[in-house]
Parts: structure tokens; C-alpha cells; sequence
């Protein structure tokens, strides 16, 4: 994978994984822990080691550099040979007598001295003059009596080891000042450390896997039954609301999930309850239209019968029948209204789509309405794209909500033109209506599509609506996959658009025609 | 001498109603409560036309009406206050030539009756049509299939001659609704589906695959050129 989208990758766990942040905030933590625990335990542990061997190197040195003086003192050579074969003797002695490890000894004469040197100074075979400090050796000739000594890396075959020279001086007779030096190498102490210290990372990492692994196990146990929570959850509010999250134990978890399935509990009882009255009240309202349909017909004859006869009624009794009538009329209108309404509260509503010309259905409305539009002084004003304008609709509803609207604006057009427009892109076709009447405030605009809802309720009402025709048009547009929106300022008219998709199924996007006045870019729904 | 219509309705007002109402438009009624009485006053009244209420006791609306379609051609208008329309179109399988919903404007409803008992038109110039092997004898209302005789409804023969007479012509739903059901606007189209497919059953060799009333994909019927 490529370094960036790896990254990429990890954030977005990071993000959306609780369970990732916490295993890596264990990790991350404790290798600061265990880096901090595992320096301190590895320097006092190198400081152990170290002033150890140094206290045993001295105890060795001390014990050689008493013996070698003695040795000197005690010998009574006098003659170069004897001396210098004795000085001689001294190296292989230290060699092989060290208590633990192998040294080196170096037996130098020190420099300065008055007469001129007679002997060779001897060495162990791998040592060199020029390895012993300089530095050491004044410390050595300036404090005569004690054991000095000094850290060196000393040359070897595998690179160069750590290593101590301890340096004491002697008196030799005859042959003057001398400094002892015996080199310590260090090899195993510091193979014990090191030892140590890959035990000690090696340990560590092993150590941080380990709590990777159970800040994982654990993080896993705790998230597992959030999880589970949150997806009956996502599935509650999805619809299956008899879901719940399964609780055992006794723990804040089972709480949680007992309170969950608790508060899941009353939901689903509160929405059976309310969705179970809704259906009856559907139902009701559908029975009582229905109930009403036998009567209607039979009032409707009897009018009928009576209008056969009309010659026979007295003047006063025709008018009364012609009040009746028109009652009838209304309130046949309001049952099948209500119906309709119904049949969309209870979700009953199968709309038939075929692609029909919109110019042609605008054109047959306003042939329809032109009547009423006619008794009431409004002049009808259409814009509408030429040629055809093809969409699926189902006509009978399409045609529906263009008659709502047109009837509405000339309802409340106080007699003054009413604009039809039709446009279209290629998603959607829009058609508005816009009388330039009274007019809305945006506060009653917000409830025109309500049942019933009446701007002013004092107001008559001329062309005998239901109250009921724009909350049936929101319905069949929505039912188109479209929206009908109004936007109405109070003295200059209202305007209401129907907008739905060419083709069901598709997006409608933007309307092809602005809502305000003027072609106005905002837009107010 | 007027002609005479049958009233199956249980509702009684609504029964006696539409007798008045039919009366005072001119014609004889009989009224009748369920739908037993109405095949024994079919018998014994003999109507021009029946006007079969849905849901009546002892044998529904569509139960009467495949009954008397077994002998009878008698137009047939159902009245229906069902909402439900699946309802209508087993009524219209049925045998029903048509039907009128609850709550119905009695100017629309008298005009529905009118086209049904209209007399069938006057043969032109042209008396018998041919489609294939169907021979229709405009002036003997009879058509034969390969010589034998097939009974139709006067709706369904209204139907075939509708087409017959201009064979090059395609009908719509809509002209349909209009020639031969008399109706004055848009209506429920799927009434000549349904009629149309009736008409097939009788007079097709095979209903599936019709060569006598063809249609066209989109826009309607014609009758074809076989």
C-alpha cells in the first residue's frame, strides 16, 4: 500500500474506531513506561556491574602490588642481569595469578629520573606503552601509596574492549622508580550488560505486545456490548422497533442495556399505540364517507325528482330547492375530499403513471376553469414552452392539483389576471400559478397546505372550496415524487409551484421555474 | 309503449327514489330488494335494463349478473358505493356492461341508462361487414362465426360494429367510451378493456393472440385484417 493512503487509512480507524485509539493509547503508554523503567533498571544495573568489578580489580591489584613490592625489597640483586631478569619474571606472574579474568601488566620506568636507565621496562605481549594514559601515569607518580585508576579501550582482535588499568608506583632498588600498571579487560562485564540490556528490550517489546494484545481483548469486551447497542439502536429507529440488546450480569453494561431495552420498550408501545389509532381513525373516516355515499345518492334523487316537478313548487319553494342543490353539491364535494384524504392518510393511494403532455393538461384545466374564472372577472394569462412537454403523471391527480390551484387563485385573486407558467429541464417540469391578490404573510403562507386552514377565518368563502384542496395537491404532488411550494407577500398575490420529475424514480433537482416574483433567485418554500 | 327497467337495491329510499326518478324521466320501473327477486322478476317483468346494486343480500350484484349473462343479453348497469376498484372490474367481468359509483349526478346517471337503451343505429349502405371468418348482419343483429351463430350482447355488438364499419381506423379508449358508451368525457377506460377482452373470448379462435379485434399498441383498437 502506498505510504500516504496507509496513513490515510490508519486516521480513518483512528477516527471511527474506539477501540483503535484505545489500544494505541495503552501501547503508546506504556512504552514510555517501559522505556523510562527499562533505562533506570539498565543504568543502575551497568553501575552495579561496573563499581563491582572495580572493587574487585583493586582488591586483586592491591594484593598484586603488595606482593611484587615485597618481592623487590626482599631481593638482594644487585648486578643488571639479575635485575632485569627479575623485572622480567614479574609479568607472567601477574599474568596467570589474577584472581578471576586475565591481565595484562605493564612494569614502566618512571620518566625523570637522574641516572640513566639500565633496564628495559617489560610488557605483556598485547600491551603497549602508548596504551597506558598519560594522564594516569602522573596521577600515579603524584600520589605515591595509593592504587589510581582509569577506564581505556583497549585494542583486540574483535574490536576493542572495555577495560580498567590500575597503576601503582615502586620503589625498585638499584634500578629507581617504577610504576606498576595492570590492565583489566572488561570483555565479560560488559557481555553481562549487554546480555542484560537485549534482555531487557527484548523483554520490553515482548511485554508491549503482550499489553497491545490485552488492551485489545479488554477494549474489545468493553466496546462489544456498546456496539451491539448502538446497531439495535440504528435498527430501532430504522423500524424494527422490537429489537433489543441482549443484558446479562449486573454491571453499568447490562444497566445500560436494560434501560436501553426499557426506554425501546415504552417506544414501541407509545408508537403501536398511536399507530393503532391513527388506523382507526382512518378507518373511521373512510367507513363514515363510505356510510354517507347510500344517503347522498338517495338525497341527490330526490332533489332530482323534485326539480322533474319544478313546475309544480311554488316561487319560494324553488329557491329553497335551489339552496338545497347547491348544499348538496358542496357537501358531496367535502365527502370526496375527505375520502381522498383518507385514502392518503392510510396509505392506500396507487397512483397510475403515464407520459402525458403537460402543455396539454394545463390547457385542458384551464378550458375547465375558464367558467369560474370567467364569473369572477379573472382574465387567465398562460406562458408555457412550445411544442410538448412530455412527463410521467397520473393524469387524473395532476389534473387535480392544477384545478386546486386555479381555482384557488381565482378565489382569492380579487378579479385581477392570473399567470400560468410551464417549464422544464431535463429532470423536471414545474408549473406555477400566480394571482396578484390579497395575498399571504409568511406566517399564514407556512400554513396553507394545512386541512381546513382558512388566511382569515371571517372571510367567505365564494367558490365553495373544501378546505381541503391544497393539503389533497401537497399529497398528489408528493405522490409524483415532486413538492408544491407557495410564496405569497400580503398585498401583491401569491404564487404556488408544482414541480415533479419527468420520469418517476428520477431526481428532481432545481425547478425550472423561480418561485418569487420577478424571477427572484431566493426562494422561499 | 315505454321501456321497462328493473331496480335492484336493497336501500328502500334510495329503491323507491330512483323508481321516482326514472318514472318522472319516462320510464316503467320495478323494484326489487335482493338479488333472488331479481332473477325472478327478470323473469316475470322482462326488462329493457337492470340496474344491479353491488352489495345486496341473498346473491351479490355480481353474482346475479353472471347469472343472467348465462342466457341473457340484457344491458346491465351496476351501482356500486365501493371505493375499492378491483370491485368494479370483477362486476364488469361479470357480464355488466356498466357501472356507476355512489354518489352519481342523476343528469350523468339518466344519460348512462339513455345510450344503454338506445336503439342500435339505423344499418347504412352497408349492411353486413366481414373480418376474417365473423359476419356481422347489421340489420339481422347477428353475428356468425364460419356460418354458426354468436351471441352477443347488444353492448359487445355495439362494440364490433363500432369497428367494423371503418376497418383502417384505430379507436382509442376514449373515442370508444364515447361511440358506444355514450359517455360525454374522460371515464374509466379499462370498462373497454374489459369488454373488449369479453368480445375476444366469444369470437376469437384464440383470445391470447387476437386477429379480429387488434390492438394497437398505445392508442387502442381496430378491428383486424384478416
Amino acid at each position: 500500500m502506498h505510504p500516504t493512503k496507509l496513513i490515510r487509512w490508519a486516521l480513518r480507524l483512528f477516527r471511527r474506531s474506539l477501540q483503535a485509539r484505545y489500544v494505541a493509547a495503552s501501547v503508546v503508554l506504556s512504552t514510555i513506561a517501559l522505556i523510562a523503567v527499562g533505562g533506570f533498571l539498565s543504568y543502575s544495573i551497568g553501575a552495579g556491574l561496573f563499581s563491582a568489578r572495580v572493587q574487585q580489580v583493586l582488591k586483586d591489584s592491591t594484593r598484586a602490588v603488595t606482593e611484587v613490592q615485597s618481592t623487590f625489597s626482599s631481593a638482594s640483586a644487585t648486578d643488571e642481569a639479575t635485575l632485569q631478569s627479575l623485572l622480567n619474571s614479574v609479568i607472567p606472574a601477574l599474568e596467570s595469578s589474577a584472581s578471576s579474568e586475565p591481565r595484562q601488566v605493564a612494569l614502566l620506568r618512571s620518566p625523570g629520573q637522574a641516572s640513566a636507565q639500565l633496564l628495559q621496562s617489560p610488557i605483556s605481549l598485547n600491551l603497549e606503552t602508548a596504551m597506558i594514559p598519560e594522564e594516569l601515569r602522573a596521577m600515579v607518580r603524584k600520589t605515591p601509596g595509593k592504587l589510581v585508576y582509569q577506564s581505556i579501550s583497549l585494542p583486540a582482535l574483535d574490536g576493542n574492549h572495555p577495560a580498567l588499568v590500575v597503576g601503582a608506583p615502586l620503589d625498585i632498588p638499584v634500578a629507581g622508580s617504577y610504576e606498576l600498571y595492570l590492565v583489566y579487560d572488561l570483555k565479560s562485564a560488559q557481555q553481562t550488560l549487554d546480555f542484560v540490556q537485549n534482555t531487557l528490550f527484548f523483554g520490553g517489546l515482548i511485554l508491549i505486545f503482550l499489553i497491545g494484545g490485552v488492551a485489545q481483548f479488554v477494549s474489545a469486551r468493553l466496546v462489544a456490548p456498546i456496539r451491539i447497542t448502538a446497531d439495535v439502536a440504528r435498527q430501532i429507529s430504522e423500524g424494527a422497533l422490537d429489537r433489543r440488546v441482549p443484558s446479562k450480569g449486573e454491571d453499568v453494561v447490562a444497566q445500560l442495556a436494560q434501560s436501553f431495552n426499557t426506554m425501546a420498550e415504552g417506544l414501541q408501545n407509545q408508537i403501536d399505540s398511536l399507530s393503532k389509532l391513527s388506523t382507526m381513525q382512518q378507518r373511521f373516516v373512510q367507513d363514515v364517507s363510505h356510510e354517507l355515499r347510500t344517503p347522498l345518492t338517495t338525497i341527490k334523487l330526490s332533489v332530482a325528482i323534485l326539480e322533474q316537478r319544478k313546475d309544480d313548487l311554488s316561487a319560494a319553494s324553488a329557491k329553497q330547492l335551489n339552496t338545497l342543490s347547491g348544499q348538496i353539491q358542496r357537501f358531496e364535494r367535502l365527502l370526496v375530499d375527505l375520502l381522498e384524504i383518507s385514502r392518503y392518510d392510510a396509505n392506500a393511494v396507487v397512483a397510475e403513471f403515464e407520459t402525458a403532455d403537460i402543455n396539454g393538461l394545463v390547457g385542458l384545466a384551464i378550458m375547465n376553469i375558464q367558467p369560474l374564472a370567467d364569473s369572477k372577472g379573472s382574465r387567465v394569462i398562460v406562458d408555457i414552452p412550445s411544442g410538448s412537454v412530455e412527463a410521467e403523471v397520473d393524469a387524473r391527480r395532476f389534473e387535480r392539483i392544477l384545478r386546486n390551484l386555479l381555482s384557488n387563485a381565482i378565489e382569492h385573486g380579487e378579479s385581477k389576471p392570473i399567470e400560468i407558467r410551464v417549464a422544464a429541464s431535463a429532470q423536471a417540469v414545474a408549473v406555477s400559478v400566480t394571482d396578484h391578490g390579497i395575498g399571504m404573510t409568511k406566517a399564514q403562507a407556512d400554513h396553507v397546505f394545512d386541512r381546513f386552514w382558512r388566511a382569515d377565518p371571517a372571510r367567505k368563502r365564494t367558490s365553495g372550496g373544501t378546505g381541503l384542496g391544497l393539503a389533497i395537491s401537497i399529497e398528489d404532488a408528493n405522490i409524483h415524487g415532486g413538492s408544491l411550494k407557495a410564496y405569497s407577500k400580503p398585498n401583491e398575490g401569491a404564487t404556488f409551484r408544482l414541480t415533479i420529475p419527468r420520469k418517476q424514480g428520477m431526481a428532481v433537482g432545481a425547478s425550472p421555474l423561480p418561485l418569487g416574483p420577478k424571477r427572484s433567485k431566493k426562494e422561499t418554500s | 309503449m315505454s321501456q321497462k327497467i328493473l331496480v335492484v337495491e336493497d336501500e328502500q329510499a334510495l329503491n323507491h327514489s330512483l323508481r321516482e326518478f326514472l318514472t318522472g324521466a319516462g320510464y316503467e320501473t320495478h323494484g326489487v330488494y335482493d338479488g333472488a327477486a331479481a332473477l325472478e322478476a327478470f323473469e316475470s317483468f322482462e326488462p329493457d335494463l337492470i340496474l344491479l346494486d353491488v352489495m345486496i343480500p341473498v346473491m351479490t350484484g355480481i353474482e346475479v349478473c353472471a347469472k343472467l349473462r348465462e342466457t341473457s343479453g340484457v344491458p346491465i348497469i351496476m351501482l356500486t358505493a365501493l371505493t375499492d376498484q378491483d370491485d368494479v372490474i370483477v362486476g364488469l367481468e361479470a357480464g355488466a356492461d356498466d357501472y356507476i359509483k355512489k354518489p352519481f349526478e342523476p343528469a350523468e346517471f339518466l344519460a348512462r341508462i339513455k345510450a344503454r337503451l338506445r336503439p342500435l343505429p339505423e344499418p347504412g349502405e352497408v349492411t353486413e361487414f366481414t373480418i376474417g371468418p365473423v359476419v356481422i348482419d347489421v340489420a339481422g343483429h347477428e353475428v356468425r362465426r364460419d356460418g354458426n351463430r354468436v351471441s352477443l350482447t347488444p353492448l359487445e355488438f355495439s362494440l364490433l360494429q363500432t369497428l367494423a364499419e371503418k376497418p383502417k381506423q384505430v379507436f382509442s379508449r376514449e373515442m370508444l367510451l364515447e361511440k358506444v358508451w355514450g359517455y360525454q368525457y374522460k371515464a374509466d377506460t379499462r370498462l373497454v378493456n374489459v369488454h373488449v377482452q369479453r368480445l375476444r373470448s366469444k369470437i376469437e379462435d384464440d383470445p391470447e393472440n387476437p386477429k379480429i379485434v387488434v390492438t394497437e399498441r398505445g392508442v387502442g383498437y381496430k378491428a383486424g385484417q384478416a
